[in-house]
């Protein structure tokens, strides 16, 4: 199901539940304000360290060079920034974007204990709206973000909106897995471990009951692929990881 | 793309740990890495089929990767048995030319990495002093050079007897030259059949003629 179906209604998805679409963001805003202090320690956790592996050839995808402005949306802590601050050089500038005060004043402090900001701004943006001109932007990635947009069909066609013609979108986020065994395994460590983890180190188990509610109602990698195609970007294509347990998709504006 | 990249991901990650941690404790080789940047070498395996990439950065350091969309300065493709051999080699040169390896592109820098990499001289005793000090961890290791260095021995040693086993004792397998003068005699029959199955068919055809040239 897209998100555009999902609003007919003026409804939309917040992990299981339904909510009235303006309320969405200020949920969603909830659930990182919470975690926000703990995020990168209960990803870690979570994944086994395994999102560092998916990151790391998401930025491999990315194929980006020195001098390259790089938008890296819900980038939250700033890991993602932190590379591509190296890879994009002096010349080259890194946008970290998210909705999210909390996570994006941790990602800077962060940032700043790297000293890795000379080629960094913080944004505090929308996806949906993105506040940048048109065709400046050599690469996007979304890491885990694009499941907690409202309109993902809007977010999309606005990151193409600010691409340059031949800039590429990477868009990394759990998806479906493609053997029905570790389907199953992987709801029972969602709905049972996950929020046990959650509520030991941030004693809060509803955020990432909400995390694992949201990863089932998130289009899976045909769908997004559709959702990608159908926002103008061409070439588009997907690479599965551990399992279908994450994707990576990449889209390319034409 | 047949692997999932996040396994190839773990390994190279892994791979460039250890790389980055041997010229942690070799300086001088880093310092002589960073005169090859932008080296790019691509490493294609045929069978299993898996590309990855290694480059040498702007600081000297190696990174490993799954996926480049540039292409590399010198790319190595051959089988996994093909590259398991030429790591296991005693004379990578050697086996790099007598293989079934192809190299493509620039090789003239893969040559230097090589000559740089032959003269890695890791001070593997500097993390041992670091964790245990250096009076204790002196004598540690010096202990592991002793074992190192007598299990060096005695694995030439066993070598060699064991081929004189195979050789004199056991007659198990013919000496050298025993073969090299069979290959020769096989190699100069081989040539003689070829010389007499030519004459043959130069005669047919002679013969064809005149049978022709009588009707």
């Amino acid at each position: 199901m897209s998100s555009q179906d999902n609003l007919t209604d003026d409804t939309t998805d917040f992990g299981f539940e339904r909510v009235k679409t303006a309320e969405k963001a200020g949920r969603v805003r909830e659930v990182f304000d919470s975690v926000a202090a703990q995020y990168d320690l209960m990803n870690d956790l979570m994944s086994g360290g395994l999102h560092r592996l998916w990151k790391r050839f998401t930025i491999e995808l990315s194929a980006v060079r020195s001098g390259q402005t790089v938008l890296d949306i819900a980038g939250g802590t700033g890991d993602l920034a932190a590379k591509f601050s190296k890879l994009v050089g002096a010349d080259g500038k890194v946008i970290l974007a998210d909705i999210n005060a909390a996570m994006l004043s941790v990602g800077r402090d962060r940032l700043i204990d790297r000293g890795a900001l000379s080629n960094i701004d913080v944004v505090q943006a929308d996806a949906q709206f993105l506040p940048f001109d048109d065709n400046s932007i050599d690469c996007i990635t979304i890491a885990f973000g694009l499941r907690n947009v409202t309109d993902k069909a809007k977010a999309l066609r606005s990151m193409h909106r600010v691409l340059k013609p031949g800039g590429r979108v990477l868009v990394l986020e759990f998806s479906k897995p493609t053997s029905p065994l570790l389907s199953k395994v992987y709801d029972a460590y969602s709905f049972s471990a996950l929020p046990a983890m959650g509520k030991l180190i941030t004693d809060d188990a509803d955020s990432y009951r909400y995390l694992a509610e949201s990863i089932r109602k998130h289009p899976d990698q045909e769908s997004l692929l559709e959702m990608v195609e159908d926002a103008g970007f061409v070439d588009c294509r997907y690479h599965n990881m551990t399992g279908g347990i994450v994707a990576v998709h990449r889209g390319i504006k034409g | 793309m047949d692997h999932d990249p996040a396994v190839i991901a773990g390994v190279s990650l892994a791979i460039e740990a250890v790389i980055a941690k041997a010229l942690e404790l070799s300086p001088g080789t880093q310092g002589r890495l960073k005169q090859l940047h932008p080296l790019d070498i691509e490493l294609h395996c045929t069978q299993p089929s898996l590309r990855v990439f290694a480059s040498i950065e702007e600081d000297g350091g190696v990174q490993i990767a799954n996926y480049r969309e540039t292409k590399a300065t010198v790319s190595i493709e051959g089988t996994w048995r093909d590259f398991s051999r030429l790591a296991s080699a005693s004379d990578p040169a050697a086996a790099l030319i007598n293989g079934d390896i192809k190299i493509s592109g620039d090789t003239a820098p893969l040559m230097q990495l090589q000559a740089i990499l032959g003269e890695l001289d890791i001070d593997w005793e500097a993390p041992i002093v670091d964790a245990i000090g250096p009076v204790l961890g002196h004598q540690l290791a010096e202990v592991i050079r002793a074992i190192l260095s007598g299990s060096t021995t005695a694995h030439r040693r066993m070598k060699r007897q064991l081929s004189e086993f195979i050789l004199e004792e056991g007659r198990l397998s013919p000496p050298k030259q025993e073969l090299d003068s069979l290959f020769t005699a096989i190699d100069e029959l081989v040539l003689r059949t070829d010389r007499i199955e030519s004459r043959i068919k130069r005669i047919r055809k002679r013969a064809s003629n005149l049978i022709g040239v009588v009707e």
